[in-house]
C-alpha cells in the first residue's frame, strides 16, 4: 500500500489568474488526488474570491486575505501568515507543504513556518533568475534562505535546476527535474473529414497533411509582448520573413506594452492584409488560434521550460523557437527549429521551417500522439509523489539519493541539508547561518522569532481547540495501475 | 525518421520506450551556436563548476571518486542507483543509456540525478573581464588626475583672489593669454589635420559610406542656441544634447571601427567648422548644428551618402576658415562684455546666504563636476564637444556662487570668466591634446599637477610667510607630485588587487541579448 501525504500546495499564483504556475499547481494538485493524496492550495484572496472554495474533484481551495503589491504577488511580512497558516495545517492535518515559485513571498513564508512547525517542505521553481541585476540579487539572497532549510526542491528544466543550485547554493541531488506537462486532450489538431474515418482506426497514423508548394502557411505566434519575450526580434523578423516568403501570413495572440511596436511595424510596412493581431486571447481559446497555422514562432528571451511550445507541437505546428533556457530540453529536433535569438537567424530558421513544410518533410499530423506520449500530468504526479516518498522517508535514503552507504561519510556535509533534516532549532539555525556574513545572522534571528511566535501562538491557540476539518472521501488508487506506473 | 503511430496511444506513458534516435543536446543545438563564444570552453576548463561547487563556497579542486560516477569515462562503471527488483535487467540494459539532458526523453535516471559531464556544462564564469594591466592603468588614470588638478587650480585662485593675494586682474589676464595661445595651437593643428585629411580625405569618405549603416535616431531637431544672460545655459542647453546623442551614437557605431575612422570623422567635421573655442561658443554651435543637419541628412539614407559626402569634402577654402576665426573672436567679445555686464547682478546674487552654505554647496557642485565629469578618452571628431552637462553646469553654477562672494565687480567678473575658461574650454583642449600626441598629454599632466600643488602650498602657508612663497610653493609642488603618483599608482594596483574578488556566472539561464539589425528603439529595454 503506497503511502498517502496531506499536501498543502502555497503559492501567491492560483486561478482565477491564468498564467502557467496556476495550471500548474491546478493539474498537480488534481492528479496527486486522483492517486490519494489529500491536497488543499492555500493562495492569497483575489477580487471576489476570499475564503474557501472547493474546485473539481475536491480541491480546496484557501485564500488567505493579504496586501497584493505588485502582479498579485503579496508582501512579504515574513512573520504576519504564520497564526493562519498554522491554523489551516493543522486543520488539514499538512505533512507536506509544497511551495511554488520563486517570486511568491506566500511560498517562501509559509516553508519556513512549515519547517518551524516540523513538517516536510518542498518547492517548486518554475522560472530563471540572473545573477547580475540587483533585483535578481535581493531575490537569490531571499531564496537562499527559503531553501537554507528545505527538504526538496523540484525544477521545470535542467537549466532550471543549474540556476537553483547556484542561486540558492543547494545539493545537486535534492534538486529533482519534474518538467510540465500539457493536456493534450485539450491541445489535439483539427482533423478534416477525410481523416475522421480513419482516426477510428487508431493504429493507422493519421494520414500526412500535404501542403502544395503555393497554399498559403500560417505563422502564429501567441505570447505575452514583453521584452523578456522577444518581442523586439518578432517586430524585426516579421517583415523581412514576409518579404522573403510570399503566401505566409502572421496570427499573433497576445498583448502587452510592446504591442504598440508591432502595430506600428505593421503600418510602417503596409502589412494589414497579412499580420493579423488578435489581442489577448484566454487559455482556453489558445487551441483554436493554434490550429489556424502551420508554425509556431516562439521568440523568447528566457524561458524555464516554455510550456506553450509543447501545445503548439501538440496542435501539430512546426516549432521555430530561439534556443534559450530551458527550450533546447523541451522537443524532439524533429518537431522543432532552433535559432539563436539573433535578426538574422530567426528569419532563417523559419525560412527553414517553411522550407521544410513546403517540402512535405515534416511530418507534423503526428506530433499530438508524440507530444501525448512525452508529457501527462499522471506522470508528473507520480514522479512527484517519489519525492514525497523520498522526503518523507518512504523510500529509502539510499534509494533515493541514489548513492553508496560506502560513500555516506563524504557526504555528511550535505546529508544534513537533504533527507534526513533535523528539526531542532539549532540544526536549523546553523544551516541559516552559512547564509551570508550579514545576512545569516538576519536570518537566524527571522528564524528564532519565527519560533517565538510559534511557541506563542501553541500556547495561545491551542491545537486541541482547533477543529479538525472533515475529509474529502479520497479516491482509492487503482493499485495495479499505480505500481506500473510508479515502476517505470 | 520514424516516428511512432498510433501504437503508442494507449500506451501508458511509463512504458514508452524512447522510440527517437537517441539526442544528445549537441545535436539539438545547431552548430553555429556551438561554435559560438559561450561554448568556446569545453569541459576540462578550470571555470566551468563542477557540481560539488554548487554548495561548497570555496570551490575545492575536484574529488574523484565522489561524484565521478555519472563521469563519461565509466558507463559501465555506473553506480547502482535505483535498483529495482522487479525489472533488475531491463533497467540495467536502459542504465546503459547516456544520460541525456532532455526533457522529453524518459530517462533511465532518477529525477534528482545529477550527471557530471553535463551539469552546468555551459556555465561560464568571469567570460568578459579583461583583465588590467598595471601602466595603462597608471596612463589613463592621468585623465582623472588633470581634471582633479585643474580644478583645484580654480580653487586655488578662488581663494587666492578672495584673501586679496593675488590680482583678479592677473589671474583672468593669465588665464585668457593661456586660452589664446590654446586658441591659436588649436587652431594649428586643426590646419594641419586638414591638410593632411584633405590629401586622402575623399576616399576614405567613400569607405566611410558603404560602412555607415542606417542611423539609429535622427536628431534632426537641433536647438539653436540663444545667447542667453545666464552663462551657464550657453553651456549646458544650447547645443549640448544634441551633440551629445550624436557623439554618443557615433561612438558607439564606430567603436570597432574607430581607427580608420577618426581622422575621417575629423576631416568631415573640419572641414564644415571652425575651431572650437571659448567665446565663439555660441557662433560655433550654430555651425555645428547645421553640420548636424547636414550629418543627419547624410546618414539618412545610405545611398545619398555618398553625394554628400562629395559635398561635403571639398576642402574649405582659408576665406572660410578666416571667417570662421572672426566669428569666433566676435563671439569671444561679445561673451566677454555680457559677462561684464552682469557681474554686479552676480556679485549681489547670494548676499543674504550665509558663507557657510556657500562654502558646502559649492563643494558638493564641484564634486559633482569630478564625479560626472566625462572622462571616456574617445575621440569623436572636432565638431563633437565632449559632453558632460551635468558635470560642467555644476561647475559653473559653483563658480558663480563663489563668485558672488567675492566683493567687487571687477572680482566677479574675472572669476567667471575664469572659470568658462577652465570648466568650458580647457577640457576641450586637454582631449583634444590627449587624441593628437600623448607626449603632450603627459606634459599637460606635469603642468598641471605642478600648478595645483604649487598653488595649495603657497596658498596654505599663510600670509605670515610673505617672504618665501615660493618655499612653500616648491614644497606642495614635490608633495603633490607625491601624491597624484602615490594615488595613481595605488588605486590602479588597487584596482588590480580588487579583481580576484570578481564572480560574474553566465549560464543559459540568463535573458539572450537579442542581436537585431534594423532597430528602431535603442533606448527602451
Amino acid at each position: 500500500m503506497a503511502p498517502t501525504y496531506n499536501i498543502a500546495m502555497v503559492s501567491d499564483f492560483f486561478f482565477p489568474q491564468p498564467g502557467g504556475v496556476e495550471s500548474h499547481i491546478y493539474q498537480l494538485s488534481t492528479k496527486l488526488m486522483d492517486r490519494g493524496h489529500k491536497v488543499i492550495i492555500i493562495t492569497h484572496a483575489y477580487e471576489g474570491r476570499t475564503g474557501v472554495r472547493y474546485l473539481t474533484n475536491g480541491l480546496k481551495v484557501y485564500h488567505v486575505p493579504f496586501l497584493v503589491i505588485y502582479r498579485s504577488a503579496t508582501f512579504p511580512t515574513v512573520f504576519s501568515f504564520f497564526p493562519i497558516f498554522r491554523n489551516i495545517v493543522l486543520r488539514e492535518r499538512i505533512d507536506i507543504v509544497h511551495g511554488h515559485a520563486s517570486l511568491s513571498s506566500l511560498c517562501h513564508e509559509s516553508i519556513l513556518h512549515a519547517r518551524t512547525m516540523g513538517l516536510r517542505t518542498v518547492f517548486t521553481d518554475h522560472s530563471l533568475f540572473g545573477f547580475a541585476d540587483a533585483a535578481s540579487i535581493l531575490t537569490n539572497k531571499l531564496l537562499k534562505f527559503t531553501l537554507s532549510d528545505v527538504d526538496h526542491v523540484i525544477c521545470v528544466s535542467h537549466t532550471c535546476k543549474e540556476n537553483t543550485v547556484l542561486r540558492a547554493s543547494l545539493d545537486p541531488l535534492m534538486v529533482s527535474v519534474i518538467p510540465n506537462a500539457v493536456v493534450a486532450e485539450n491541445f489535439k489538431p483539427t482533423f478534416n473529414p477525410a481523416e475522421t474515418t480513419s482516426h477510428s482506426f487508431s493504429q493507422n497514423p493519421p494520414p500526412a497533411r500535404q501542403l502544395g508548394p503555393h497554399d498559403p502557411i500560417t505563422i502564429v505566434v501567441i505570447s505575452r509582448l514583453f521584452y523578456n519575450k522577444g518581442t523586439d526580434l518578432l517586430t524585426a523578423a516579421i517583415p523581412r520573413i514576409l518579404e522573403n516568403h510570399p503566401n505566409t501570413r502572421f496570427i499573433i495572440a497576445g498583448s502587452g506594452p510592446k504591442a504598440i511596436d508591432l502595430e506600428q511595424m505593421i503600418e510602417q510596412n503596409v502589412l494589414q492584409d497579412r499580420v493579423e493581431m488578435l489581442g489577448p486571447v484566454r487559455h482556453e481559446e489558445v487551441r483554436n488560434v493554434m490550429v489556424r497555422g502551420h508554425i509556431y514562432l516562439h521568440p523568447s528571451l528566457t524561458e524555464a521550460f516554455g510550456t506553450v511550445i509543447v501545445e503548439a507541437a501538440s496542435c501539430g505546428l512546426y516549432v521555430v523557437c530561439t534556443q534559450v533556457g530551458g527550450i533546447p530540453e523541451v522537443l524532439p529536433s524533429h518537431m522543432t527549429v532552433f535559432a539563436k535569438p539573433e535578426e538574422d537567424d530567426l528569419v532563417a530558421a523559419t525560412g527553414k521551417a517553411i522550407a521544410a513544410l513546403r517540402a512535405n518533410k515534416v511530418r507534423t499530423e503526428l506530433f499530438h500522439e508524440q507530444v501525448k506520449t512525452m508529457y501527462s500530468w499522471t506522470n508528473v504526479a507520480i514522479r512527484t509523489e517519489r519525492v514525497y516518498n523520498g522526503i518523507s522517508g518512504a523510500i529509502s535514503e539510499a534509494d533515493f539519493y541514489g548513492y553508496d552507504a560506502a560513500n555516506a561519510a563524504s557526504w555528511s556535509a550535505t546529508r544534513g541539508r537533504s533527507g534526513v533534516q533535523s528539526f531542532a532549532l539549532i540544526d536549523r539555525l546553523k544551516r541559516y547561518y552559512g547564509c551570508g556574513i550579514w545576512a545569516g545572522k538576519l536570518f537566524c534571528l527571522c528564524v528564532i522569532v519565527d519560533y517565538l511566535i510559534f511557541l506563542i501562538l501553541e500556547l495561545l491557540f491551542p491545537r486541541e481547540k482547533i477543529d479538525m476539518c472533515p475529509d474529502w472521501p479520497r479516491k482509492v488508487v487503482d493499485e495495479s495501475n499505480g505500481r506500473k506506473e510508479g515502476a517505470r | 525518421m520514424a516516428p511512432p503511430s498510433g501504437l503508442q496511444q494507449s500506451a501508458i506513458p511509463s512504458d514508452f520506450e524512447t522510440p527517437y534516435p537517441a539526442l544528445v543536446r549537441s545535436s539539438t543545438a545547431p552548430v553555429t551556436l556551438m561554435n559560438g563564444q559561450r561554448h568556446a570552453h569545453h569541459r576540462p576548463d578550470p571555470s566551468h563548476l563542477s557540481p560539488e561547487d554548487a554548495f561548497t563556497s570555496a570551490s575545492p579542486p575536484r574529488r574523484p571518486g565522489v561524484f565521478d560516477v555519472g563521469n563519461a569515462s565509466g558507463s559501465e562503471m555506473r553506480p547502482r542507483r535505483m535498483r529495482r527488483k522487479d525489472d533488475a535487467s531491463r533497467s540495467r540494459s536502459r542504465r546503459r543509456k547516456r544520460f541525456q539532458k532532455l526533457l522529453w526523453v524518459k530517462q533511465s535516471y532518477p529525477d534528482n540525478y545529477t550527471d557530471r559531464a553535463t551539469f552546468l556544462e555551459n556555465l561560464q564564469r568571469n567570460p568578459r573581464v579583461q583583465p588590467y594591466d598595471f601602466w595603462p592603468l597608471v596612463a589613463d588614470s592621468t585623465v582623472i588626475v588633470q581634471h582633479v588638478c585643474s580644478v583645484i587650480i580654480f580653487i586655488v585662485c578662488f581663494v587666492g583672489i578672495f584673501q586679496e593675494r593675488v590680482s583678479p586682474v592677473s589671474v583672468v589676464g593669465w588665464g585668457s593669454f593661456a586660452t589664446f595661445m590654446g586658441w591659436l595651437l588649436w587652431d594649428w593643428w586643426v590646419g594641419q589635420e586638414e591638410q593632411n585629411g584633405a590629401a586622402d580625405g575623399v576616399p576614405r569618405a567613400g569607405s566611410l559610406g558603404r560602412e555607415f549603416r542606417p542611423p539609429r535616431r535622427q536628431d534632426s531637431e537641433i536647438a539653436l542656441p540663444t545667447l542667453n544672460a545666464s552663462t551657464t545655459s550657453i553651456y549646458g542647453t544650447s547645443n549640448m544634447p544634441s551633440a551629445a546623442s550624436s557623439s554618443t551614437n557615433l561612438a558607439q557605431e564606430q567603436h570597432s571601427q574607430r581607427p580608420a575612422l577618426v581622422g575621417n570623422n575629423i576631416t568631415n567635421g573640419s572641414s564644415l567648422l571652425i575651431p572650437r573655442h571659448a567665446h565663439s561658443k555660441s557662433t560655433s554651435s550654430v555651425q555645428s548644428a547645421t553640420s548636424q543637419t547636414s550629418a543627419a541628412h547624410a546618414r539618412q539614407n545610405s545611398d545619398a551618402y555618398a553625394e554628400s559626402i562629395n559635398w561635403v569634402a571639398p576642402p574649405p577654402s582659408r576665406w572660410g576658415r578666416a571667417k570662421q576665426r572672426l566669428s569666433t573672436i566676435k563671439s569671444a567679445v561679445l561673451i566677454t562684455f555680457t559677462l561684464l555686464g552682469l557681474s554686479p547682478i552676480l556679485k549681489s546674487l547670494t548676499r543674504s546666504t550665509s558663507s557657510d552654505s556657500i562654502w558646502a554647496m559649492s563643494f558638493w557642485l564641484l564634486a559633482i563636476n569630478i564625479f560626472f565629469f566625462d572622462y571616456s578618452g574617445s575621440w569623436v571628431g572636432v565638431h563633437k564637444f565632449p559632453v558632460a552637462s551635468l558635470s560642467t553646469n555644476a561647475a559653473l553654477m559653483a563658480s558663480t556662487v563663489l563668485a558672488s562672494r567675492l566683493p567687487s565687480t571687477g572680482q566677479v567678473f574675472s572669476l567667471t570668466l575664469f572659470s568658462i575658461e577652465v570648466f568650458g574650454l580647457f577640457p576641450v583642449f586637454r582631449r583634444y591634446a590627449r587624441h593628437r600626441s600623448w607626449r603632450y598629454h603627459v606634459i599637460l599632466t606635469v603642468l598641471l599637477v605642478l600648478g595645483a600643488g604649487g598653488g595649495v602650498g603657497v596658498v596654505l602657508g599663510g600670509e605670515e610667510e610673505r617672504g618665501l612663497p615660493w618655499k612653500n610653493g616648491l614644497i606642495g609642488m614635490i608633495v603633490g607630485c607625491l601624491i597624484s603618483a602615490v594615488a595613481m599608482g595605488g588605486c590602479s594596483w588597487w584596482l588590480i588587487g580588487l579583481q580576484k574578488y570578481k564572480n560574474e556566472i553566465y549560464g543559459p539561464w540568463d535573458p539572450a541579448r537579442p542581436i537585431i539589425i534594423s532597430r528602431r528603439h535603442w533606448d527602451d529595454e
